[in-house]
Protein backbone atom coordinates (compact mmCIF):
# COMPACT_ATOMS: atom_id res chain seq x y z
CA UNK A 1 0.00 0.00 0.00
CA UNK A 2 3.03 2.32 0.79
CA UNK A 3 3.89 1.60 -3.10
CA UNK A 4 0.29 2.82 -4.04
CA UNK A 5 0.47 5.96 -1.61
CA UNK A 6 4.29 7.03 -3.61
CA UNK A 7 2.65 6.34 -6.90
CA UNK A 8 -0.10 8.40 -6.34
CA UNK A 9 2.01 11.47 -5.11
CA UNK A 10 4.56 11.36 -8.12
CA UNK A 11 1.11 11.22 -10.38
CA UNK A 12 -0.16 14.47 -8.90
CA UNK A 13 3.79 16.15 -9.21
CA UNK A 14 3.23 14.96 -12.36
CA UNK A 15 0.06 16.76 -13.10
CA UNK A 16 1.08 19.75 -11.27
CA UNK A 17 4.51 20.08 -12.86
CA UNK A 18 3.06 19.47 -16.47
CA UNK A 19 0.17 21.98 -16.05
CA UNK A 20 2.82 24.85 -15.03
CA UNK A 21 3.59 25.70 -18.24
CA UNK A 22 2.27 28.99 -19.02
CA UNK A 23 4.50 29.75 -22.18
CA UNK A 24 4.16 33.30 -23.68
CA UNK A 25 5.47 32.82 -27.26
CA UNK A 26 3.95 35.90 -29.00
CA UNK A 27 7.42 37.15 -29.97
CA UNK A 28 6.80 34.54 -33.13
CA UNK A 29 3.98 36.90 -34.19
CA UNK A 30 4.21 37.44 -38.09
CA UNK A 31 2.37 38.43 -40.88
CA UNK A 32 -0.32 41.06 -40.62
CA UNK A 33 -4.20 40.88 -39.16
CA UNK A 34 -7.16 43.30 -38.19
CA UNK A 35 -8.20 45.47 -35.69
CA UNK A 36 -11.77 45.99 -35.44
CA UNK A 37 -13.04 48.75 -32.99
CA UNK A 38 -16.58 48.41 -31.84
CA UNK A 39 -17.69 52.03 -30.65
CA UNK A 40 -20.86 51.12 -28.32
CA UNK A 41 -23.03 54.43 -27.73
CA UNK A 42 -24.88 54.49 -24.85
CA UNK A 43 -25.80 56.72 -21.83
CA UNK A 44 -24.39 56.78 -18.38
CA UNK A 45 -23.73 53.49 -18.12
CA UNK A 46 -27.08 52.43 -20.26
CA UNK A 47 -27.61 51.76 -23.85
CA UNK A 48 -28.73 54.51 -25.62
CA UNK A 49 -32.02 54.03 -27.43
CA UNK A 50 -32.66 56.51 -29.88
CA UNK A 51 -36.19 58.66 -28.63
CA UNK A 52 -36.21 57.19 -25.75
CA UNK A 53 -35.68 59.47 -22.40
CA UNK A 54 -32.31 58.96 -20.72
CA UNK A 55 -31.83 59.48 -16.69
CA UNK A 56 -31.31 62.77 -15.57
CA UNK A 57 -27.66 63.93 -15.91
CA UNK A 58 -25.71 65.60 -13.56
CA UNK A 59 -26.91 68.83 -14.80
CA UNK A 60 -30.16 67.67 -13.73
CA UNK A 61 -31.65 67.93 -17.12
CA UNK A 62 -32.98 64.72 -19.07
CA UNK A 63 -32.30 64.25 -22.64
CA UNK A 64 -34.04 62.17 -25.13
CA UNK A 65 -31.59 61.06 -28.00
CA UNK A 66 -33.27 61.18 -31.23
CA UNK A 67 -29.39 61.45 -33.69
CA UNK A 68 -25.81 60.77 -32.03
CA UNK A 69 -23.16 60.30 -35.00
CA UNK A 70 -19.47 61.32 -35.18
CA UNK A 71 -16.41 61.34 -36.98
CA UNK A 72 -13.41 59.42 -35.89
CA UNK A 73 -9.96 59.69 -37.27
CA UNK A 74 -6.26 59.06 -37.63
CA UNK A 75 -5.86 55.92 -35.88
CA UNK A 76 -3.00 54.29 -34.94
CA UNK A 77 -1.46 51.65 -32.49
CA UNK A 78 1.19 51.95 -29.62
CA UNK A 79 3.14 48.44 -29.43
CA UNK A 80 4.78 47.17 -26.08
CA UNK A 81 7.81 48.83 -27.04
CA UNK A 82 6.37 52.10 -27.16
CA UNK A 83 6.54 51.89 -31.06
CA UNK A 84 3.40 54.02 -33.04
CA UNK A 85 2.09 52.17 -35.82
CA UNK A 86 -0.09 54.58 -37.18
CA UNK A 87 -2.32 53.64 -39.83
CA UNK A 88 -2.83 55.02 -43.50
CA UNK A 89 -4.20 58.74 -43.04
CA UNK A 90 -6.07 58.62 -46.13
CA UNK A 91 -7.92 55.60 -45.13
CA UNK A 92 -8.21 56.58 -41.80
CA UNK A 93 -11.35 58.60 -41.52
CA UNK A 94 -14.86 56.82 -40.14
CA UNK A 95 -18.52 57.80 -39.56
CA UNK A 96 -19.88 56.45 -36.63
CA UNK A 97 -23.76 56.56 -36.37
CA UNK A 98 -26.60 55.68 -34.11
CA UNK A 99 -29.86 55.83 -36.53
CA UNK A 100 -27.63 53.78 -38.94
CA UNK A 101 -26.00 51.06 -36.84
CA UNK A 102 -22.72 52.11 -37.99
CA UNK A 103 -20.70 51.21 -34.94
CA UNK A 104 -17.58 49.44 -36.03
CA UNK A 105 -13.77 50.97 -37.21
CA UNK A 106 -11.97 48.36 -39.30
CA UNK A 107 -8.21 48.37 -39.55
CA UNK A 108 -6.58 45.71 -41.86
CA UNK A 109 -2.72 45.09 -42.77
CA UNK A 110 -1.95 46.15 -39.19
CA UNK A 111 1.51 44.39 -38.58
CA UNK A 112 2.15 41.66 -36.38
CA UNK A 113 2.51 42.41 -32.54
CA UNK A 114 1.55 43.04 -29.44
CA UNK A 115 -0.31 46.57 -28.67
CA UNK A 116 -0.79 48.67 -25.71
CA UNK A 117 -2.24 51.45 -26.47
CA UNK A 118 -5.10 52.79 -28.98
CA UNK A 119 -5.00 55.92 -30.31
CA UNK A 120 -7.35 58.06 -32.55
CA UNK A 121 -8.95 61.24 -32.95
CA UNK A 122 -12.47 63.05 -32.72
CA UNK A 123 -12.96 64.95 -35.73
CA UNK A 124 -11.38 65.96 -39.32
CA UNK A 125 -7.99 67.70 -38.06
CA UNK A 126 -6.59 70.60 -39.91
CA UNK A 127 -3.76 68.64 -41.94
CA UNK A 128 -6.96 66.60 -43.66
CA UNK A 129 -9.28 69.64 -43.80
CA UNK A 130 -6.65 71.81 -45.80
CA UNK A 131 -6.53 68.63 -48.80
CA UNK A 132 -9.24 70.13 -50.16
CA UNK A 133 -12.15 68.86 -51.65
CA UNK A 134 -11.14 66.99 -54.46
CA UNK A 135 -8.69 64.41 -52.49
CA UNK A 136 -11.67 63.67 -49.79
CA UNK A 137 -14.62 63.89 -52.18
CA UNK A 138 -15.49 60.07 -51.28
CA UNK A 139 -15.43 60.63 -47.40
CA UNK A 140 -16.86 64.19 -48.00
CA UNK A 141 -19.59 62.24 -49.62
CA UNK A 142 -20.38 59.73 -46.76
CA UNK A 143 -20.09 61.95 -43.96
CA UNK A 144 -23.01 64.14 -45.67
CA UNK A 145 -25.07 61.29 -45.94
CA UNK A 146 -24.63 60.70 -42.34
CA UNK A 147 -25.42 64.60 -41.39
CA UNK A 148 -22.17 65.55 -40.86
CA UNK A 149 -21.29 67.97 -43.10
CA UNK A 150 -22.35 71.84 -43.33
CA UNK A 151 -21.02 73.44 -46.45
CA UNK A 152 -17.76 72.86 -48.35
CA UNK A 153 -16.27 75.73 -46.56
CA UNK A 154 -17.47 75.53 -43.10
CA UNK A 155 -16.28 72.07 -43.28
CA UNK A 156 -17.15 68.78 -41.25
CA UNK A 157 -19.58 68.48 -37.85
CA UNK A 158 -17.61 66.34 -36.27
CA UNK A 159 -19.94 65.41 -34.12
CA UNK A 160 -23.72 65.91 -34.41
CA UNK A 161 -25.93 65.59 -31.40
CA UNK A 162 -29.69 66.18 -31.02
CA UNK A 163 -33.29 65.60 -29.36
CA UNK A 164 -35.05 67.02 -26.74
CA UNK A 165 -34.73 67.99 -23.23
CA UNK A 166 -36.20 68.87 -20.09
CA UNK A 167 -35.02 70.31 -16.95
CA UNK A 168 -36.78 72.02 -13.70
CA UNK A 169 -36.95 75.26 -15.29
CA UNK A 170 -37.89 73.70 -19.01
CA UNK A 171 -40.65 71.16 -18.35
CA UNK A 172 -41.85 70.83 -22.02
CA UNK A 173 -39.63 68.51 -24.20
CA UNK A 174 -37.51 71.25 -25.73
CA UNK A 175 -35.00 70.78 -29.13
CA UNK A 176 -31.74 70.48 -28.48
CA UNK A 177 -29.45 71.22 -30.82
CA UNK A 178 -25.17 70.12 -30.52
CA UNK A 179 -23.01 70.24 -33.89
CA UNK A 180 -18.99 69.89 -33.24
CA UNK A 181 -16.94 71.19 -35.84
CA UNK A 182 -14.38 73.81 -37.22
CA UNK A 183 -15.42 77.43 -36.55
CA UNK A 184 -12.69 79.45 -38.97
CA UNK A 185 -8.91 78.89 -37.50
CA UNK A 186 -10.72 77.17 -34.36
CA UNK A 187 -10.45 73.65 -35.32
CA UNK A 188 -11.92 71.79 -32.39
CA UNK A 189 -10.48 68.42 -33.36
CA UNK A 190 -9.10 66.55 -30.36
CA UNK A 191 -7.14 63.28 -29.78
CA UNK A 192 -8.05 60.52 -27.62
CA UNK A 193 -5.86 58.21 -26.05
CA UNK A 194 -6.85 54.92 -24.41
CA UNK A 195 -4.84 52.28 -22.89
CA UNK A 196 -6.12 48.88 -23.17
CA UNK A 197 -6.52 46.66 -20.27
CA UNK A 198 -5.29 43.52 -21.91
CA UNK A 199 -3.17 43.82 -24.54
CA UNK A 200 -4.00 42.85 -28.22
CA UNK A 201 -2.20 40.34 -30.64
CA UNK A 202 -2.33 40.44 -34.60
CA UNK A 203 -0.54 38.28 -36.53
CA UNK A 204 -1.57 36.48 -39.84
CA UNK A 205 -3.51 33.95 -37.50
CA UNK A 206 -4.80 36.65 -35.36
CA UNK A 207 -7.40 39.60 -35.56
CA UNK A 208 -8.75 41.18 -32.73
CA UNK A 209 -11.44 43.35 -31.29
CA UNK A 210 -11.37 46.32 -29.16
CA UNK A 211 -14.64 47.19 -27.86
CA UNK A 212 -15.62 50.64 -26.49
CA UNK A 213 -18.01 52.06 -24.19
CA UNK A 214 -19.19 55.36 -25.22
CA UNK A 215 -20.78 57.31 -22.98
CA UNK A 216 -22.93 59.96 -24.93
CA UNK A 217 -23.95 62.18 -21.58
CA UNK A 218 -20.27 63.11 -21.30
CA UNK A 219 -20.67 65.43 -24.50
CA UNK A 220 -22.41 67.94 -21.86
CA UNK A 221 -20.79 66.82 -18.42
CA UNK A 222 -17.41 64.92 -18.53
CA UNK A 223 -14.71 67.81 -17.69
CA UNK A 224 -17.01 71.27 -18.10
CA UNK A 225 -20.91 71.46 -17.31
CA UNK A 226 -23.10 72.54 -20.63
CA UNK A 227 -26.02 73.38 -19.44
CA UNK A 228 -29.10 73.00 -22.14
CA UNK A 229 -31.32 75.35 -20.21
CA UNK A 230 -29.00 78.16 -20.86
CA UNK A 231 -28.49 77.38 -24.73
CA UNK A 232 -29.90 74.76 -26.26
CA UNK A 233 -28.43 75.26 -29.85
CA UNK A 234 -24.97 74.95 -29.71
CA UNK A 235 -23.42 74.87 -33.30
CA UNK A 236 -20.88 78.25 -33.58
CA UNK A 237 -20.67 79.09 -30.34
CA UNK A 238 -16.55 79.62 -30.12
CA UNK A 239 -16.70 79.68 -26.74
CA UNK A 240 -18.35 76.32 -25.77
CA UNK A 241 -17.43 74.68 -28.60
CA UNK A 242 -13.86 73.74 -27.40
CA UNK A 243 -14.86 72.95 -24.37
CA UNK A 244 -17.67 70.28 -25.99
CA UNK A 245 -14.70 68.85 -27.84
CA UNK A 246 -12.55 68.23 -24.86
CA UNK A 247 -15.56 66.96 -22.87
CA UNK A 248 -16.57 64.58 -26.32
CA UNK A 249 -13.00 63.21 -26.21
CA UNK A 250 -13.57 61.90 -22.53
CA UNK A 251 -16.70 59.63 -23.27
CA UNK A 252 -14.98 56.68 -24.62
CA UNK A 253 -13.57 54.24 -22.28
CA UNK A 254 -12.40 50.30 -23.50
CA UNK A 255 -15.06 48.20 -22.19
CA UNK A 256 -12.69 44.97 -23.11
CA UNK A 257 -10.57 43.39 -25.85
CA UNK A 258 -11.53 40.11 -27.46
CA UNK A 259 -7.37 38.26 -29.08
CA UNK A 260 -8.18 35.47 -32.45
CA UNK A 261 -11.35 36.36 -32.93
CA UNK A 262 -11.26 36.14 -37.03
CA UNK A 263 -8.57 34.71 -39.55
CA UNK B 1 -25.68 26.41 8.16
CA UNK B 2 -28.54 26.85 10.68
CA UNK B 3 -30.74 24.78 8.36
CA UNK B 4 -28.65 21.77 8.34
CA UNK B 5 -27.82 21.78 12.12
CA UNK B 6 -31.51 21.78 12.26
CA UNK B 7 -32.01 19.19 10.63
CA UNK B 8 -29.06 17.37 11.95
CA UNK B 9 -31.49 17.90 15.67
CA UNK B 10 -34.36 16.49 14.65
CA UNK B 11 -35.84 13.51 15.80
CA UNK B 12 -33.63 12.02 18.15
CA UNK B 13 -36.32 9.34 19.34
CA UNK B 14 -35.37 7.87 15.92
CA UNK B 15 -32.52 6.08 17.47
CA UNK B 16 -35.33 4.09 19.10
CA UNK B 17 -36.52 2.34 15.94
CA UNK B 18 -32.91 1.61 14.15
CA UNK B 19 -33.30 -1.17 12.27
CA UNK B 20 -30.84 -3.95 11.92
CA UNK B 21 -27.72 -2.91 10.29
CA UNK B 22 -28.59 -1.68 7.27
CA UNK B 23 -25.59 -1.76 4.67
CA UNK B 24 -27.50 1.06 2.58
CA UNK B 25 -26.69 3.19 5.43
CA UNK B 26 -23.39 3.95 4.12
CA UNK B 27 -24.47 3.72 0.59
CA UNK B 28 -26.33 5.97 -0.73
CA UNK B 29 -24.96 9.09 0.12
CA UNK B 30 -24.29 10.01 -3.25
CA UNK B 31 -25.22 14.00 -2.49
CA UNK B 32 -21.56 14.97 -2.61
CA UNK B 33 -21.87 15.14 -6.28
CA UNK B 34 -23.13 18.71 -5.73
CA UNK B 35 -21.43 20.12 -8.63
CA UNK B 36 -22.70 19.58 -11.78
CA UNK B 37 -20.37 19.42 -15.19
CA UNK B 38 -22.56 21.09 -17.69
CA UNK B 39 -20.05 21.91 -19.90
CA UNK B 40 -17.37 22.20 -17.03
CA UNK B 41 -16.27 25.55 -18.34
CA UNK B 42 -16.07 28.71 -17.11
CA UNK B 43 -18.33 30.05 -14.62
CA UNK B 44 -21.67 28.04 -15.66
CA UNK B 45 -21.76 25.60 -12.87
CA UNK B 46 -18.27 24.09 -14.84
CA UNK B 47 -17.68 22.47 -11.65
CA UNK B 48 -18.10 18.67 -10.91
CA UNK B 49 -18.69 17.00 -7.44
CA UNK B 50 -15.92 14.42 -7.61
CA UNK B 51 -16.67 13.43 -3.71
CA UNK B 52 -19.01 10.10 -3.26
CA UNK B 53 -19.72 10.39 -0.12
CA UNK B 54 -19.08 7.25 2.36
CA UNK B 55 -17.34 4.24 0.61
CA UNK B 56 -19.95 3.85 -1.36
CA UNK B 57 -20.15 1.94 -4.87
CA UNK B 58 -22.89 2.66 -7.02
CA UNK B 59 -23.53 2.93 -10.58
CA UNK B 60 -26.78 5.08 -11.22
CA UNK B 61 -28.40 8.17 -13.90
CA UNK B 62 -28.57 12.02 -12.55
CA UNK B 63 -30.22 14.93 -14.72
CA UNK B 64 -29.14 18.60 -13.53
CA UNK B 65 -31.17 21.60 -14.93
CA UNK B 66 -29.62 24.97 -14.64
CA UNK B 67 -30.96 27.80 -15.06
CA UNK B 68 -28.62 31.18 -15.97
CA UNK B 69 -29.21 34.25 -17.75
CA UNK B 70 -26.61 36.54 -19.01
CA UNK B 71 -26.32 40.03 -20.67
CA UNK B 72 -26.45 40.64 -24.23
CA UNK B 73 -24.60 43.66 -24.67
CA UNK B 74 -21.67 45.97 -22.29
CA UNK B 75 -24.52 48.04 -20.65
CA UNK B 76 -26.22 48.14 -17.08
CA UNK B 77 -29.86 47.56 -19.05
CA UNK B 78 -28.80 45.43 -21.89
CA UNK B 79 -31.12 42.52 -21.85
CA UNK B 80 -30.97 39.56 -20.88
CA UNK B 81 -30.47 36.10 -22.34
CA UNK B 82 -31.99 33.40 -20.93
CA UNK B 83 -29.73 29.91 -20.62
CA UNK B 84 -31.27 26.49 -19.72
CA UNK B 85 -28.13 23.91 -19.60
CA UNK B 86 -29.07 20.03 -19.26
CA UNK B 87 -27.14 16.86 -18.34
CA UNK B 88 -28.03 13.59 -18.06
CA UNK B 89 -25.06 11.64 -16.83
CA UNK B 90 -24.29 8.12 -15.99
CA UNK B 91 -21.82 7.95 -13.49
CA UNK B 92 -20.60 5.49 -10.91
CA UNK B 93 -17.94 4.59 -8.19
CA UNK B 94 -16.44 0.95 -9.42
CA UNK B 95 -14.01 -0.25 -6.59
CA UNK B 96 -11.00 -1.74 -7.99
CA UNK B 97 -9.66 -2.68 -4.78
CA UNK B 98 -9.85 -2.39 -0.90
CA UNK B 99 -8.76 1.17 -0.89
CA UNK B 100 -9.16 2.05 -4.41
CA UNK B 101 -11.89 3.05 -6.80
CA UNK B 102 -12.58 4.51 -9.48
CA UNK B 103 -15.07 7.06 -10.21
CA UNK B 104 -16.51 8.40 -13.59
CA UNK B 105 -19.07 10.76 -15.26
CA UNK B 106 -20.13 10.31 -18.57
CA UNK B 107 -22.45 13.51 -19.37
CA UNK B 108 -24.72 14.52 -22.15
CA UNK B 109 -25.82 17.89 -22.66
CA UNK B 110 -28.52 19.72 -24.35
CA UNK B 111 -28.50 23.29 -23.69
CA UNK B 112 -30.44 26.13 -25.22
CA UNK B 113 -30.57 30.41 -24.70
CA UNK B 114 -33.12 31.87 -25.64
CA UNK B 115 -31.97 36.01 -27.26
CA UNK B 116 -34.20 38.84 -26.59
CA UNK B 117 -35.53 38.91 -30.14
CA UNK B 118 -36.90 35.68 -29.37
CA UNK B 119 -34.99 33.80 -30.92
CA UNK B 120 -33.58 30.40 -29.82
CA UNK B 121 -30.30 28.14 -29.84
CA UNK B 122 -29.75 24.80 -29.25
CA UNK B 123 -26.84 22.68 -28.89
CA UNK B 124 -26.82 19.16 -27.50
CA UNK B 125 -24.01 16.16 -27.56
CA UNK B 126 -21.97 14.50 -25.26
CA UNK B 127 -19.86 16.70 -22.70
CA UNK B 128 -16.45 15.69 -21.30
CA UNK B 129 -16.19 12.24 -19.72
CA UNK B 130 -14.08 12.27 -16.38
CA UNK B 131 -12.48 9.26 -15.12
CA UNK B 132 -10.94 9.66 -11.55
CA UNK B 133 -9.27 7.03 -8.67
CA UNK B 134 -9.44 7.61 -5.45
CA UNK B 135 -7.99 6.27 -2.93
CA UNK B 136 -9.67 5.42 0.73
CA UNK B 137 -6.83 7.46 3.48
CA UNK B 138 -9.75 6.32 6.27
CA UNK B 139 -13.03 3.79 5.82
CA UNK B 140 -16.19 3.79 7.23
CA UNK B 141 -16.16 -0.05 8.39
CA UNK B 142 -18.92 -1.06 5.80
CA UNK B 143 -20.15 -4.42 7.87
CA UNK B 144 -20.61 -1.96 11.47
CA UNK B 145 -23.43 -2.28 13.53
CA UNK B 146 -24.35 1.21 13.80
CA UNK B 147 -21.17 2.71 15.82
CA UNK B 148 -21.05 4.49 19.12
CA UNK B 149 -18.61 5.96 17.68
CA UNK B 150 -17.81 8.76 15.39
CA UNK B 151 -16.71 6.99 12.03
CA UNK B 152 -14.92 8.95 9.84
CA UNK B 153 -13.66 8.72 6.01
CA UNK B 154 -11.41 10.24 4.16
CA UNK B 155 -10.59 10.01 0.56
CA UNK B 156 -7.84 11.74 -1.79
CA UNK B 157 -7.94 11.20 -5.70
CA UNK B 158 -7.51 12.99 -8.76
CA UNK B 159 -8.23 12.43 -12.75
CA UNK B 160 -9.02 13.34 -15.88
CA UNK B 161 -11.64 14.91 -17.67
CA UNK B 162 -11.45 14.30 -21.27
CA UNK B 163 -12.62 16.85 -23.90
CA UNK B 164 -14.77 14.54 -25.65
CA UNK B 165 -17.34 17.48 -25.55
CA UNK B 166 -17.21 19.86 -28.24
CA UNK B 167 -16.07 23.47 -27.84
CA UNK B 168 -17.24 25.72 -30.10
CA UNK B 169 -15.30 28.99 -30.75
CA UNK B 170 -18.55 30.77 -32.42
CA UNK B 171 -21.12 30.06 -29.31
CA UNK B 172 -18.30 32.39 -27.18
CA UNK B 173 -18.40 35.70 -29.93
CA UNK B 174 -21.36 38.18 -28.97
CA UNK B 175 -21.86 36.63 -25.64
CA UNK B 176 -20.93 37.37 -22.17
CA UNK B 177 -20.72 33.74 -21.21
CA UNK B 178 -18.35 32.05 -22.35
CA UNK B 179 -19.54 29.07 -20.94
CA UNK B 180 -21.89 28.24 -23.28
CA UNK B 181 -20.55 24.92 -24.66
CA UNK B 182 -20.92 21.10 -24.42
CA UNK B 183 -16.99 20.48 -23.25
CA UNK B 184 -13.88 22.69 -22.58
CA UNK B 185 -12.30 21.35 -25.54
CA UNK B 186 -9.17 20.85 -23.47
CA UNK B 187 -7.62 17.99 -20.94
CA UNK B 188 -7.93 18.73 -17.54
CA UNK B 189 -6.98 17.28 -14.48
CA UNK B 190 -8.34 17.40 -11.19
CA UNK B 191 -7.09 16.67 -7.83
CA UNK B 192 -10.39 16.47 -4.74
CA UNK B 193 -10.61 14.95 -1.14
CA UNK B 194 -13.63 13.73 0.57
CA UNK B 195 -13.77 13.67 4.10
CA UNK B 196 -16.69 13.29 6.58
CA UNK B 197 -17.92 11.43 9.70
CA UNK B 198 -21.07 10.21 10.79
CA UNK B 199 -22.05 9.23 14.17
CA UNK B 200 -25.54 7.19 14.97
CA UNK B 201 -27.65 7.68 11.72
CA UNK B 202 -26.77 11.44 11.17
CA UNK B 203 -23.46 12.59 9.61
CA UNK B 204 -21.39 15.60 8.00
CA UNK B 205 -19.57 15.29 4.53
CA UNK B 206 -17.01 17.71 2.90
CA UNK B 207 -15.39 18.31 -0.37
CA UNK B 208 -12.56 19.98 -2.03
CA UNK B 209 -12.00 19.53 -5.79
CA UNK B 210 -9.40 21.56 -7.72
CA UNK B 211 -9.25 21.36 -11.77
CA UNK B 212 -6.90 23.02 -13.87
CA UNK B 213 -7.46 23.25 -17.18
CA UNK B 214 -5.34 23.52 -20.48
CA UNK B 215 -5.46 25.28 -23.52
CA UNK B 216 -7.94 24.25 -25.98
CA UNK B 217 -7.16 23.42 -29.97
CA UNK B 218 -9.17 27.04 -30.55
CA UNK B 219 -6.39 28.85 -27.93
CA UNK B 220 -9.05 29.61 -25.50
CA UNK B 221 -8.17 28.31 -21.95
CA UNK B 222 -10.48 28.35 -19.02
CA UNK B 223 -9.84 29.55 -15.90
CA UNK B 224 -8.75 27.26 -13.26
CA UNK B 225 -11.58 26.15 -10.60
CA UNK B 226 -12.14 25.12 -6.89
CA UNK B 227 -15.12 23.95 -5.49
CA UNK B 228 -16.24 22.79 -1.83
CA UNK B 229 -18.81 21.86 -0.30
CA UNK B 230 -20.37 20.83 3.42
CA UNK B 231 -23.71 19.00 4.15
CA UNK B 232 -25.30 17.75 7.06
CA UNK B 233 -27.24 14.83 6.88
CA UNK B 234 -29.45 12.15 9.02
CA UNK B 235 -31.20 8.88 8.44
CA UNK B 236 -34.50 7.91 9.50
CA UNK B 237 -35.23 4.15 8.81
CA UNK B 238 -38.94 4.27 8.36
CA UNK B 239 -38.32 -0.30 7.70
CA UNK B 240 -35.49 -2.43 7.14
CA UNK B 241 -35.30 -1.98 3.93
CA UNK B 242 -36.50 1.41 3.52
CA UNK B 243 -35.28 5.21 4.96
CA UNK B 244 -35.05 8.67 4.08
CA UNK B 245 -32.63 10.99 4.29
CA UNK B 246 -32.96 14.80 4.12
CA UNK B 247 -30.20 16.92 3.65
CA UNK B 248 -28.85 20.42 3.97
CA UNK B 249 -25.50 21.77 2.92
CA UNK B 250 -23.54 25.19 1.55
CA UNK B 251 -21.47 25.30 -1.31
CA UNK B 252 -18.92 27.36 -3.13
CA UNK B 253 -17.60 27.83 -6.53
CA UNK B 254 -14.45 30.24 -7.25
CA UNK B 255 -13.40 30.20 -11.15
CA UNK B 256 -9.86 32.03 -12.28
CA UNK B 257 -9.53 33.98 -15.21
CA UNK B 258 -10.11 32.98 -18.66
CA UNK B 259 -7.17 33.14 -21.28
CA UNK B 260 -7.54 33.45 -25.00
CA UNK B 261 -4.09 33.03 -26.71
CA UNK B 262 -1.96 33.35 -23.43
CA UNK B 263 -4.35 36.72 -22.48
CA UNK B 264 -6.58 37.48 -19.93
CA UNK B 265 -10.57 37.60 -21.01
CA UNK B 266 -11.97 40.51 -18.93
CA UNK B 267 -15.13 39.59 -16.93
CA UNK B 268 -14.49 35.66 -16.63
CA UNK B 269 -13.31 35.11 -13.07
CA UNK B 270 -15.69 34.91 -10.28
CA UNK B 271 -17.39 32.94 -6.96
CA UNK B 272 -20.66 31.95 -6.38
CA UNK B 273 -21.88 30.77 -3.03
CA UNK B 274 -24.92 28.12 -2.78
CA UNK B 275 -27.60 26.82 -0.46
CA UNK B 276 -28.89 23.23 -1.18
CA UNK B 277 -31.39 21.33 0.28
CA UNK B 278 -31.94 17.47 -0.82
CA UNK B 279 -33.42 14.69 -0.35
CA UNK B 280 -32.80 10.92 -0.86
CA UNK B 281 -35.17 7.95 -0.43
CA UNK B 282 -33.57 4.41 -0.16
CA UNK B 283 -35.49 1.44 -0.52
CA UNK B 284 -32.84 -2.17 -0.88
CA UNK B 285 -29.77 -1.42 -2.95
CA UNK B 286 -31.63 2.00 -4.55
CA UNK B 287 -31.65 4.91 -4.46
CA UNK B 288 -33.79 8.46 -5.49
CA UNK B 289 -32.63 11.75 -4.77
CA UNK B 290 -33.96 15.02 -5.50
CA UNK B 291 -31.80 18.24 -4.59
CA UNK B 292 -32.26 21.94 -4.98
CA UNK B 293 -29.91 24.57 -5.09
CA UNK B 294 -30.24 28.53 -4.72
CA UNK B 295 -27.04 31.45 -5.20
CA UNK B 296 -27.04 32.74 -1.88
CA UNK B 297 -24.16 35.08 -3.27
CA UNK B 298 -23.07 35.47 -6.66
CA UNK B 299 -20.51 37.10 -8.77
CA UNK B 300 -19.66 35.82 -12.15
CA UNK B 301 -18.09 37.35 -15.14
CA UNK B 302 -18.62 40.91 -14.23
CA UNK B 303 -21.64 40.35 -12.66
CA UNK B 304 -23.35 39.94 -16.40
CA UNK B 305 -23.76 36.47 -15.66
CA UNK B 306 -26.31 35.02 -12.91
CA UNK B 307 -27.10 31.91 -11.66
CA UNK B 308 -31.03 30.98 -11.13
CA UNK B 309 -31.17 28.07 -9.86
CA UNK B 310 -29.53 24.23 -9.73
CA UNK B 311 -32.34 20.87 -9.66
CA UNK B 312 -31.18 17.32 -10.05
CA UNK B 313 -32.80 14.23 -9.35
CA UNK B 314 -31.02 10.92 -9.62
CA UNK B 315 -31.24 6.97 -9.45
CA UNK B 316 -28.49 5.01 -8.11
CA UNK B 317 -28.36 1.26 -7.83
CA UNK B 318 -25.71 0.91 -4.85
CA UNK B 319 -23.62 -2.99 -4.57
Amino acid sequence: MKNFKIALMAIFSTIIISCDNNDDDTSSLTGTGTVSVTFDNGYDGNDLILDVENSENENDESLTVSRFSYIVSNFSLIDEEGNEYIFPKDDSYFIINQEEGLEDVELSDIPAGTYTTLKFGVGVDDEKYQEGGEIQEEFWELAEANNLTWSWTAGYKYINYEGTFTSETITEATDYTIHLGRLGDQVNYEEVTLNLDTNITVSDEMDSNIHLEVDASKILTAVTSIELTEKATLMTDAEKAPLIAENASEMFVVDHVHNGSGH
Amino acid sequence: MLLGFAVVKANDKQFNTIPEPCENHYHILGFDDDFCDTCGCGSSGGSMGYGTGLNDNFIGIRYIHQQYRSRDGIFNDSPWIKENFNTIQAWGNIPVSDRLLINTIVPFQFHNRIFPDNTEQHISGLGDVSILAFYNVLKVKPDSIVSIKPEHYLQIGGGLKLPTGSYDQENNEGSVNPSFQLGNGSLDYVLGLNYGFSYRNWGISTMLNYAIKTENPDNYQFGNQFNYSINAYKTYYLSNSFSVTPIAGLAGEVYGENQEYNLPVADTKGDLFLGKLSLEASLNNYSLGVVAMAPISQNLNGNKVELKNRTSIYLNINF
